[in-house]
């Protein structure tokens, strides 16, 4: 709960820095403040209690805390990648605003015991990031992205709502633990309308994490996006709707969950099959990292499918949550770098072993990970979610899943190999500031230290 | 009257006008007209309102909805000169499949809501829930957190708004 009041006073004060002329001290300022609240955060996991504020509105459990640690890590990792992206621009202080602001959003969503919050939550995190991705205002591929992006989430909070309120006609409650009791109590005369809430609710969800047939406004918001944006949005509003999803559905409809298993299986074999086969397909790299970040949310969803209140699905969607957000950063790190004279297609990473070996060295245990290779984090990160799926009905998914990352390894080779095999056409050695460069090496030193010691991170809620 | 109260009849035509009114907004033609239709819409729905004794709400409804939201379409609508039959038309087999998946939501709604009469209502309405009195107290009370942090939903929509529209200084 610090943590958020933190950050919503930075981004508070990040609008200040105009005016009191603080503009070069706001970086230091912002990334010393998601350390304190990151520090706050994890106090609050050593105290051991679910401690819920203002009227059960919203409540930092354990799941929470470690979600919200998440998200606040990839912020950090994110600000120094952004250090000096937006000095060009005259809205400095509004780009740092705006990206505080959907963070707050994100935490929110970590946290959330109440339909009220869900919603508000939702739109806080979602707002900001319609502007950010037609930041680029000159671009108009970047207007496109924005504008599509504000009017399909503008749709999915209509479904949102919609659903809340059926919700609420049938309990008669906005309190996720109170509507849990009620579903408990009634369970054989819920009337009908209730489950099309479920079910209403369930899409708005899925199009925040993009999941198969609400996929659409993806790869082209990803693409027209300004890349750290999309870095943004594939990491951090990621993990946020995932915990999210998780939170309300394994607790709130837990007890109901044959309503929404079977129409969640078809959309995550949906989603692995679409996105796969699609960014075999894509030459943008961006695009191609757009239809990946869509199977990775069809993965995540298997473990809110096997919904088995246990700590091993909390470990394993924890743990994908990392392994997937630090993969992320790095890939799109060096995609930033690497794409800064314009060129956004595989053939801007030919000839990188050449130019920085050690960059190339990081985007492939990048790309290793994401496809879910040993020693990599991704390796393990798929393997416990496969564990949760085993004693469900739905193990027909894992076949699936295995045929689709077979699929998913063959793109993502294809960097590498155009890293390794291909020829540049310019021999320019590949200039990185040390800023960017820091980030790049630590995540990848993170991506192999929790994929070598996944019992770090796997095993963090028996404490 | 056919054994039903003056609530009930006032319902039902409200309801009836309403629907009419936000059929109108889709199918008329010209984008003015739309926006005509969309306030007598909000009339509607906040004469619904008032109908379930929130007069507070009435008032913001047409205050905020009709009021200032839909003059500020009117004026987009002039200021960019859309009030022409200037909008192409879709393919057939678009507008074939759009209502097709439109008609299907339609059906599992209705059907949704299809037998909701003989269920017993799970709490007991509170008949002046809607007075401004009580409606403070529940804002300042239970849902204080989400009142305050709507602030920052509103914060940055204004920076955002204010990001889009400024010109770059070059």
């Amino acid at each position: 709960m610090k943590g958020l009041l933190i950050i919503s006073g930075l981004g508070i004060l990040a609008m200040l820095a105009e005016i009191f002329k603080f503009k070069k001290l706001l970086l230091p300022i912002v990334l010393l403040g998601i350390i304190a609240a990151f520090a706050l955060n994890f106090l609050e996991w050593q105290t051991r209690l679910d401690i819920s504020y203002f009227d059960n509105m919203i409540s930092f459990d354990k799941l929470a805390i470690a979600f919200s640690g998440i998200i606040l890590l990839t912020a950090f990792f994110w600000f120094i990648l952004a250090n000096n992206y937006f000095d060009k621009s005259s809205s400095l202080v509004d780009h740092f605003a705006l990206v505080l602001f959907a963070l707050v959003g994100a935490l929110m969503l970590t946290a959330f015991k109440n339909m009220t919050t869900l919603f508000l939550g939702i739109e806080i995190m979602s707002i900001p990031l319609y502007v950010l991705a037609a930041s680029k205002k000159e671009d108009l591929k970047s207007n496109e992205a924005g504008f599509k992006y504000l009017i399909m989430g503008s749709f999915a909070s209509g479904f949102l709502l919609f659903g809340i309120a059926l919700i609420y006609g049938a309990c008669g409650t906005f309190d996720i633990m109170k509507m849990r009791m009620f579903i408990e109590h009634n369970a054989t005369q819920l009337p009908l309308f209730f489950y099309v809430g479920v079910v209403l609710i369930l899409i708005a969800l899925l199009f925040k994490v993009s999941a198969a047939p609400f996929h659409f406004w993806a790869p082209d918001v990803y693409e027209g996006s300004p890349t750290l944006i999309t870095a943004l949005m594939s990491t951090i509003v990621k993990t946020a709707a995932f915990a999210a999803i998780f939170r309300l559905f394994s607790i709130g409809f837990g007890s109901i969950s044959e309503v929404w298993t079977s129409a969640l299986a078809l959309i995550i074999a949906a989603s692995l099959i679409i996105a796969n086969f699609s960014a075999a397909m894509q030459s943008n790299v961006k695009r191609m990292l757009a239809f990946s970040s869509i199977s990775h949310a069809g993965f995540m969803l298997m473990v809110i499918l096997a919904n088995i209140r246990t700590n091993i699905s909390l470990d394993a969607i924890i743990y994908y949550s990392l392994a997937y957000s630090i993969g992320s950063i790095s890939a799109f790190g060096i995609l930033y770098n690497v794409s800064r004279k314009g060129n956004e297609d595989i053939s801007a990473f030919n000839g990188l072993s050449k130019n920085n070996p050690l960059i190339a060295l990081c985007m492939t245990l990048a790309m290793f990970s994401l496809a879910g290779i040993p020693i990599t984090a991704g390796f393990f990160a798929k393997y416990f979610v496969f564990t949760t799926l085993i004693g469900t009905p739905y193990k027909w998914l894992l076949i699936l899943a295995i045929i689709t990352s077979a699929v998913g390894a063959y793109y993502y080779f294809k960097i590498v190999i155009a890293m390794y095999f291909n020829k540049s056409e310019d021999d320019a050695p590949l200039i990185i500031e040390n800023s960017n460069k820091f980030v790049i090496i630590i995540s990848t030193f993170l991506i192999l230290a929790i994929g070598i010691f996944p019992s770090f991170v796997s095993e963090i809620f028996k404490f | 009257m056919l054994g039903y109260t003056i609530t009930q009849w006032l319902f039902g035509i409200i309801s009836f006008l309403s629907i009419m009114f936000a059929l109108m907004v889709v199918f008329t033609r010209n984008p003015i007209n739309s926006v005509l239709y969309l306030v007598l819409t909000f009339f509607c729905i906040a004469a619904h309102y008032l109908l379930l004794n929130a007069q507070f709400l009435a008032v913001v409804h047409i205050a905020v909805y009709a009021g200032a939201i839909m003059v500020l379409f009117l004026f987009v609508i002039m200021l960019m000169n859309l009030n022409q039959d200037s909008e192409p038309q879709k393919t057939m087999a678009s507008k074939l499949i759009a209502g097709i998946i439109g008609g299907l939501l339609l059906v599992v709604l209705v059907g949704a809501l299809k037998g909701t009469e003989q269920i017993q209502l799970s709490q007991s309405g509170h008949s002046e829930i809607g007075l401004v009195k009580n409606l403070g107290r529940v804002l300042f009370h239970e849902y204080l957190f989400p009142f305050e942090i709507v602030s920052i939903l509103l914060l940055s929509a204004l920076v955002g708004a204010i990001m889009i529209g400024k010109k770059e200084i070059k």
